[in-house]
């Protein structure tokens, strides 16, 4: 089956270490919850495709980041190509929640001259009895930086889909609108193929490997 | 390797043939040479445990219990009772020699060393001859470890989040609070005391773990130790990561001149070294391969270095050239992912030995390394001029936005002052109007007071009694009269020409005062100086230009030769490419200045026009004081004006009144009068009647009638003077009140007329004379209310009966 995708989005996954930025990924990509896995050494890579409306498919590829504040020298290279992120914190652990604010400075300091829609993430929701963070001020700081607050839970599959659909659909948004423009050079947005056009290599791999339209 | 080793059938002889093949004495604390028995039944039960951890591999606490003793000399050559294959025998053997002569066999058999690591540490050796190879025992930090234990780490809650997500498919470290987890915990807490630069950083617990696969806590802390300081490994997991974008750079440039084709599919489809090569070095492949395959690799690491992940990466990357080519960035990365990891199930051999084909060339790396330190610090530079740069032009920003709100005040300012000047300018008009009227008011008025005065001279010149006097008398007054109002009216316009003429002289002055020259001069000076800095500006912004398009061709030019530096070998150009970014960075540099340079001069314009605006607005505040100052000078003088009208006004009023008053005094005094005068006239017709009886009764009594009738013309004549005397006051009365000049005629008139008139034959001439005076008289006497005289003119003297009609009062 071809896939055929109108746009091609970036994002990128960021936050604190342990906040579950590749338990979130992993539920969203491979629909699985790992208890346990590895920490991600670097940068990790994911892909998968998701319908905002009815015919229009979106191709996300997503750069899972290590927490860890000394990869940041490694990560800071991946802001730049692209359009979107999730700005991840624990609700469990406050200083996560407290760190937000540096993990934007970062973003935005390395993107220049583009900019990124980010999305901030209320993760480990379904730990309610060791909530330190409160949906009200969360969504009050997501307000005081134009963006929007989710709050999701990898382990019980809450608003996963929502999170990322939801992102993606504000990017599309911007991007019909003109307002984020597909640029040469810019990895964060690319435009899709029309299935008259082969592109060999995209087609061998995609046809098997993760095709959730 | 194993023709070295002779058939063992004893224990004895092996080790007494490997120990008699020994030419350095001193090798093991415990000679082997010694053998008793009882050391062989030690031998054997040691054997007996070697082979069940063979099978067991998975108990560390009796690999702690076999592996405490391994520092000591390890009697390998159990192949008496082993189930050992004759290779594996042959193998166990020779690293038995090699772990008992080790001194030697490093410094003098390094190769052979190598080779034999190459093909594999066997699992039973590994942990001594890992240690052996980092020269890891016997380091006094051995003894610090439980005490280190005991510290309080600050990396702990970091260390305790990540140690449950190390291995976590591995049973060691499965469980939860397992002993697999806490010793990982200890050398991991104890390792971040000792190095605090460190600390604590994800990824090295893959590596310590591995360690403590095979040997005890203490000892894989020594290690480990051992591992970070010598190896590298403590620069690429210190918090700037520098060593590893060092890596990532070497590596990159291994795969250019190695591998062309790949490189540039690479560069065209924006795949990073970092995307897949980071998790190689930081953890040696143990993210990456499964066990046996890292852990093979991790021996040639701890035998020769980092060195190997560069090999092996270079090999990894060869041997997957055909897939790769043809895949784009996500298709590579998912090939990383799924299929690279399993590519060597069936056995490492083969990558190490293709990485053993790779070219290393250790003189180069060194080379690279200086580049890249030296295009890092180059990076760090600009950053930190760009974060400089960018302070310097917000601040000039909000000067600027400063000064203009300032110059937009400033402005307001201005406009004001010039509103309120154009304001007074109007005043000013609308005052020389009034002037120009009041001027042309007092021309007529001047005129007029000419002719009156030419009147009056003609009247004066002309003889007295020409017309009737009274007549030239009320005109003389009635002249009078103007005279002092066209005189008053003069004065007054005197006054008001004169202070409109002074009003004029200060509008004049005033006016005069503002074109001042110097002022023009001032002015004329700051235009020059502002002209003069703006030239300078522009020639400096056309200099700047100049560079900038300098630099620009040079940028050009760099980036011509940048497009094939891929192509060429790196070595050629490196000089002229360091020159170029040395340019790129002037570029950027003479940018930023011009924007600077701007702001500058923009900020020096906001200044100049600050001053002149601040200079106009002293003026025009001057100008409003004066004028204010006017105005109120003006209004003071016309308060007084007015104050001085009312009280001649007043004066008016007051003689008036007083004129009003005699004129009613005068009409009182002439009703009294006409009223005597009936009363007399009434006696009068009385007196007729009685004389018109007695002159019946004389005509009746002939002889005393004459007398009796001279008796009555006596009073008649008595009674008739009086009368005349009341009329001549009544004449008098009748006249207007001031011809006093009238009343003694009219009196000297009235007595002549007073002789009889009753003698009818003896009508004198003079009373006929006197008739039409009386006549003129009884004429006036007809104005008065009282007597109806009006037929009879000229006989009221006559006591004749018609006369008694008239007496009717």
């Amino acid at each position: 089956m071809e896939t055929i995708w109108l746009y091609q989005f970036r994002l990128i996954v960021i936050g604190d270490s342990t906040v579950g930025k590749s338990c979130l990924i992993r539920r969203f990509t491979e629909g699985r919850f790992a208890q346990v896995s590895d920490p991600t050494v670097g940068v990790d890579f994911f892909s998968r495709l998701v319908e905002i409306e009815p015919g229009k498919r979106i191709k996300l590829q997503i750069w899972d980041t290590a927490g860890q504040e000394r990869f940041r020298s490694i990560t800071r290279a991946y802001y730049r190509n692209s359009v979107g992120g999730l700005l991840l914190f624990d609700i469990t652990n406050r200083r996560s929640f407290q760190n937000v604010h540096n993990w934007l400075e970062e973003a935005r300091s390395h993107v220049q001259p583009h900019s990124i829609v980010f999305l901030l993430v209320g993760h480990k929701c379904d730990l309610e009895a060791q909530r330190q963070v409160t949906q009200h001020e969360a969504e009050k700081l997501a307000g005081a930086y134009g963006m929007r607050y989710v709050e999701t839970s990898a382990r019980d599959a809450i608003n996963v889909e929502k999170a990322f659909v939801d992102l993606t659909r504000e990017i599309f948004e911007l991007v019909r609108s003109g307002d984020i423009q597909i640029q040469d050079g810019w990895e964060g947005v690319k435009s899709g193929f029309v299935p008259n056009m082969v592109h060999s290599s995209e087609e061998v791999t995609k046809g098997s490997r993760q095709c959730f339209c | 390797m194993a023709s070295q080793v002779a058939t063992p059938t004893s224990l004895q002889t092996p080790t007494t043939s490997s120990s008699t093949s020994l030419s350095s004495p001193a090798l093991s604390p415990s000679s082997p040479a010694q053998l008793s028995p009882d050391d062989v039944e030690l031998l054997a039960k040691l054997e007996e445990q070697n082979r069940l951890l063979e099978t067991d591999s998975k108990s560390l606490r009796s690999m702690n219990g076999s592996r405490r003793n391994s520092g000591s000399s390890l009697v390998s050559s159990s192949s008496a009772s082993s189930n050992l294959s004759h290779l594996e025998e042959d193998t166990w053997i020779l690293w038995g020699r090699i772990v008992n002569e080790w001194e030697e066999v490093r410094k003098k058999k390094e190769k052979q060393l190598k080779d034999l690591v190459r093909k594999g540490i066997p699992h039973h050796f590994r942990a001594i001859v890992w240690q052996l190879l980092c020269n890891a025992q016997n380091m006094p930090i051995k003894d610090q470890y439980s005490e280190l234990l005991k510290m309080t780490s600050p990396c702990e809650k970091l260390i305790r989040r990540d140690i449950a997500r190390t291995y976590p498919e591995h049973e060691f470290f499965k469980e939860k609070d397992s002993l697999g987890q806490e010793v990982l915990f200890n050398v991991m807490k104890a390792y971040s005391l000792v190095d605090r630069e460190v600390g604590y950083c994800q990824g090295s617990a893959f590596i310590v773990g591995l360690l403590l696969m095979q040997m005890p806590e203490e000892e894989a802390f020594c290690v480990f130790v051992k591992l970070m300081q010598d190896y590298r490994l403590r620069e690429l997991f210190k918090p700037s990561m520098a060593e590893l974008g060092l890596c990532m750079y070497q590596f990159e440039s291994m795969i250019q001149e190695q591998l062309p084709e790949l490189h540039m599919h690479f560069q065209a489809q924006s795949f990073h070294t970092s995307m897949y090569a980071s998790s190689w070095f930081l953890t040696i492949f143990l993210t990456s391969y499964p066990l046996p395959v890292a852990t093979r690799i991790f021996d040639i690491f701890m035998c020769e270095g980092l060195e190997i992940v560069f090999r092996v990466g270079l090999a990894i990357l060869q041997m997957n050239q055909a897939e790769l080519i043809q895949l784009d960035m996500e298709g590579m990365l998912q090939h990383f992912q799924k299929v690279i990891p399993h590519q060597f199930d069936s056995g490492p051999d083969k990558v190490i030995q293709a990485a053993y084909q790779v070219k290393y060339n250790a003189k180069k790396m060194k080379k690279l390394e200086k580049e890249y330190t030296t295009i890092k610090t180059k990076e760090m530079e600009e950053q930190v001029e760009i974060k400089r740069l960018r302070t310097e032009n917000r601040l000039l920003k909000q000067r600027i936005d400063t000064l203009e709100k300032e110059s937009a005040s400033l402005a307001d300012r201005l406009i004001q002052g010039q509103v309120t000047r154009a304001q007074e300018a109007e005043e000013n008009y609308l005052v020389k109007r009034e002037l120009a009227t009041v001027k042309q008011q007092s021309e007529e008025a001047t005129a007029q007071l000419e002719r009156a005065r030419k009147t009056i001279r003609q009247l004066q010149q002309q003889p007295q009694a020409k017309g009737p006097p009274r007549f030239s008398e009320e005109s003389v007054l009635q002249l009078e009269k103007e005279l002092v109002q066209a005189r008053l009216k003069e004065a007054e316009s005197h006054c008001a020409l004169k202070e409109m003429q002074d009003k004029i002289l200060d509008m004049e002055k005033r006016n005069s005062s503002l074109p001042d020259d110097t002022n023009v001069a001032r002015l004329q000076e700051e235009l020059i100086g502002v002209k003069l800095r703006e030239a300078e500006a522009l020639t400096g912004l056309k200099e700047l230009r100049q560079q900038v398009r300098d630099l620009e061709e040079h940028w050009q030019r760099h980036l011509a030769r940048t497009a094939s530096r891929w192509k060429d070998s790196p070595k050629k150009n490196t000089l002229s490419e360091l020159q170029d970014e040395l340019m790129s960075v002037r570029l950027r540099e003479a940018e930023v200045q011009a924007e600077l340079r701007e702001t500058r001069q923009r900020l020096l314009e906001m200044e100049t026009q600050n001053q002149i605006h601040s200079n106009q607005l002293r003026r025009a505040e001057q100008e409003s004081h004066c004028l204010q100052e006017r105005v109120k000078m003006l209004t003071t003088q016309n308060k007084d004006l007015n104050v001085q009208l009312q009280e001649i006004k007043r004066r008016q009023a007051e003689i008036e009144c007083k004129s009003k008053e005699e004129v009613m005094a005068v009409r009182l005094r002439e009703a009294d009068n006409i009223a005597a005068m009936a009363e007399l006239q009434q006696q009068i017709s009385e007196l007729e009647i009685q004389k018109e009886e007695g002159k019946v009764q004389g005509q009746l009594n002939h002889t005393d009638s004459s007398q009796y009738i001279r008796d009555l013309k006596d009073q008649i004549s008595e009674l008739k003077q009086e009368i005349c005397c009341l009329k001549g006051q009544k004449g008098l009365v009748s006249q207007p009140s001031f011809d006093g000049i009238h009343i003694v005629n009219h009196y000297m008139g009235v007595g002549e007329s007073y002789q009889s008139s009753d003698d009818d034959g003896a009508k004198d001439p003079d009373l006929q004379s006197l008739q039409p005076r009386s006549g003129g008289r009884i004429r006036l006497r007809a104005k008065l209310e009282d007597t109806d005289s009006d037929e009879d003119d000229g006989d009221a003297l006559r006591l004749s009966v018609p006369q008694s009609k008239s007496t009717t009062v």
